[in-house]
């Protein structure tokens, strides 16, 4: 038997969702600089005003925004050679949560919905895909936001989502109200639902019932979301920031059993206007967020079983504007990842010496999909079922894992 | 008033800052490849006289017409001698950029400025300086004079007209005026209108002020940057200079520019015209009609401006007040046939 066609047998899929294995996703939107992260170009004329420091991987250098990161890259992996095709948020947003261009009118899942899927179960007391971003605006992200992520797959395998201003409110049992008469009030709701979903056939009213069974099952795990609840030495650790504050969140919440939760904080990567002058700030939150993240999982023993993605959308220009910023730039851009299935210290791919082009092994969101799969045991190449649909695949063209930073 | 580009001087890099030669024939620029170059007026040649290793932030000619020092996102101020174009004298000013530095009026202090930007809390307000955010220096033996407490990022840095006070504005538009010789602080006030809070891209702080100038008679205080904003990733606040009595109770505002006269924009640069009677405020237009424009001192109101397309970083005036120079640069541009562009620029104009 191959090795994708092992996952196919329903029982290993079950083995799968079994083995407790999650993934975090720190989802640093708006498209961060390759330059000042994890491929640093210093002393060239599009390297910009910081310099590179040396990592704990002899002869391997990142910028030294990141000093944090550089002395624990020998547990991380780094790609250093993604070449995507979408350069407008609102496209890249979608290309790299979805792992494929679109195909209208079919909508393909994101990446925490399949993960929902095939790592979660539908009954758990905590949701299956949680999103953390507090920020209620966002502009390109704001609308993928308020968009379908689910897909094909259905509303049950969309986001919660908390952080910030979204506190989860109206969750707990009013007093008056015992336990026997809210499960039987419940039962009632459940009932009359289901048969009003089954004769109007409505994909509305499905939602509508995978919200409520999602409620329930909130209400008893709503104190997880709170950051109060966190150790105060924690909290320092991870940061004073939003960023910090809900990734150190989402350590918790995959300790709870989440298998996937997405951190995210509006678009602040996005720097059209005074790049380096938020980089110096951004960069260094990012990277004792990663650091701690990973040595989080680590001491605890989850660090097997944990995958930690580090990505945006695309990278940023190496040519300079003129309000002093980085434009968009899917030509040639660096991911991070850590932990679940992940190679230790390898660093794939290269750019030339001014970070234009890939020179080494570009690879594209369709390897990244099927790298993130396999690290997850999960198919990647499995055919939904879709009856009435086109065929679909999670990846699409078979296209390969990156073998180079899978274990 | 009307202005006219009398020339334009291309660079290999943008010019962060400029100073004159005593002799006003050579311009001296910091320039963002970490290079500090001599530029000829009259025949637009240009020599490098030092480099930094990263950014060259601040340039600045002392009277003697022998010594130049400049400064850098190295964190270093160097000496160089205009004659052996060597570097004489090299001081680690700060762990972080001299985001700013400035001369005193009788070229005896250097004041710089520096601090980086880190989280301090949820809504990534700054965190507190890890070292003194100004400081000022003896320019003939690069002796530390002072150090003055503040919190970073400090961006913008002047000396009163008489020398005997320097002012510092920061991100968050905390203005601290400290008198050098007693290294007191003297003053301190916040204005908000010159911050941006990121609602719409991304929780965090951006603008802040860019340059600081006093007037005739050191009496007000003028700040220069771009209003507020809530996406940072677009650069469209207000093109803003706004006047505070310093030494007053409760640093009253007694002047800013009109909303009728500005467009959208971060300013960088201000320089009062040798006769005080006009101001000049420059920086990047992202929409309206201007990127320099020439303000009356008394009035506020504009007498005249012009579009260089492309960011103003510095300027300054001949002596005798009928041109100035404007140092920037345009977009760096895609890579073509292996090189870049040059996109800085010097640009002289007259002011008539």
């Amino acid at each position: 038997m191959s090795w994708s066609g092992l996952f196919s047998v329903p029982a290993f899929a079950e083995q799968v969702k079994r083995s407790n294995k999650r993934c975090i996703l720190l989802w640093l939107c708006g498209g961060p600089s390759q330059f000042e992260t994890w491929d640093p170009k210093p002393g060239t004329s599009t390297g910009g005003p910081f310099g590179s420091i040396p990592t704990a991987i002899p002869g391997v250098h990142v910028s030294e925004l990141m000093p944090k990161c550089a002395s624990i890259l020998d547990k991380m992996a780094v790609i250093r050679s993604m070449k995507t095709n979408q350069r407008e948020h609102t496209q890249a947003i979608n290309l790299l949560n979805r792992g494929d261009n679109p195909r209208p009118p079919f909508i393909r899942p994101t990446l925490g919905s399949v993960l929902a899927q095939q790592l979660g179960h539908l009954d758990s007391a905590i949701p299956n895909f949680i999103l953390l971003d507090p920020c209620p605006e966002g502009n390109e992200f704001k609308g993928f936001k308020a968009g379908n992520w689910a897909g094909w797959l259905g509303a049950e395998y969309a986001p919660v989502r908390v952080g910030g201003e979204f506190k989860i409110e109206d969750v707990m049992r009013l007093p008056g109200l015992s336990e026997a008469d809210h499960e039987e009030r419940e039962a009632l709701r459940r009932f009359f639902s289901k048969k009003f979903e089954n004769e109007r056939k409505s994909a509305a009213a499905s939602s509508h019932n995978a919200v409520y069974e999602r409620v329930k099952g909130l209400m008893s795990c709503a104190h997880l979301f709170d950051l109060e609840r966190l150790p105060q030495k924690d909290r320092e650790r991870y940061g004073a920031g939003a960023f910090g504050q809900h990734a150190l969140l989402a350590r918790s919440l995959v300790e709870e059993g989440a298998p996937f939760v997405m951190v995210a904080n509006g678009m602040p990567w996005d720097t059209h206007v005074f790049n380096h002058e938020v980089y110096q700030m951004v960069v260094p939150d990012m990277d004792n967020i990663v650091y701690q993240l990973v040595n989080d999982l680590e001491d605890r023993g989850m660090a097997d079983d944990t995958l930690v993605v580090v990505m945006g959308e695309f990278g940023r220009t190496p040519w300079i504007n003129v309000k002093r910023g980085r434009d968009h730039y899917p030509n040639a851009w660096s991911l991070a990842m850590a932990g679940c299935g992940i190679q230790p210290g390898a660093v794939v791919g290269a750019t030339d010496p001014l970070g234009v082009d890939v020179t080494e092994s570009p690879f594209s969101e369709k390897n990244l999909f099927a790298t993130i799969y396999q690290a997850l045991g999960i198919d990647p190449y499995a055919e939904y079922d879709l009856p009435n649909l086109p065929t679909f695949h999670r990846v699409e063209e078979r296209a390969e894992p990156i073998k180079e930073v899978l274990a | 008033m009307k202005i006219d580009e009398v020339k334009t001087i291309k660079l290999p890099t943008t010019v962060h800052d400029l100073a004159l030669a005593p002799d006003c024939k050579r311009l001296w620029v910091a320039c963002l490849d970490g290079c500090v170059r001599g530029v000829d007026l009259e025949t637009e040649e240009h020599f490098l006289l030092g480099e930094h290793s990263r950014y060259a932030s601040g340039v600045h000619a002392l009277p003697d017409g022998k010594t130049v020092i400049s400064a850098g996102y190295d964190g270093a101020l160097l000496w160089h001698d205009v004659e052996t174009r060597s570097c004489f004298r090299r001081i680690f000013a700060h762990e972080f950029w001299s985001w700013q530095s400035a001369l005193s009026p009788d070229g005896r202090w250097l004041a710089s400025s520096t601090g980086q930007y880190l989280c301090g809390g949820y809504k990534y307000e700054p965190a507190p300086e890890r070292e003194p955010s100004v400081k000022v220096f003896d320019t003939m033996t690069g002796e530390l004079k002072a150090s003055f407490e503040h919190v970073p990022p400090v961006q913008s840095i002047t000396f009163s007209r008489d020398g005997r006070y320097v002012a510092a504005g920061n991100l968050m538009g905390e203005i601290r005026v400290w008198e050098v010789e007693t290294q007191s602080l003297v003053s301190t006030w916040t204005t908000g209108d010159f911050t941006g809070w990121g609602i719409i891209k991304g929780h965090y702080y951006t603008g802040g002020v860019f340059s600081l100038s006093f007037g005739p008679g050191d009496d007000l205080l003028y700040l220069v940057g771009m209003g507020t904003t809530r996406d940072p990733a677009a650069g469209n606040g207000k093109q803003l200079w706004q006047a505070y009595a310093w030494q007053e109770d409760g640093f009253p505002k007694m002047a800013e520019s009109s909303a009728d006269d500005t467009g959208q924009g971060l300013m960088e640069s201000f320089v009062f015209h040798p006769s005080d009677e006009w101001f000049l405020m420059a920086g990047r237009l992202e929409s309206g009609q201007w990127n320099a424009a020439a303000f009356d001192r008394e009035t506020g109101n504009l007498r005249a401006s012009y579009n260089y397309k492309g960011r103003v970083c510095q300027g300054a005036f001949l002596p005798n007040g009928d041109r100035y120079v404007l140092g920037g640069g345009v977009s760096q541009g895609e890579l073509k046939e292996g090189s870049f562009r040059d996109y800085g620029r010097v640009w002289v104009s007259r002011a008539s």
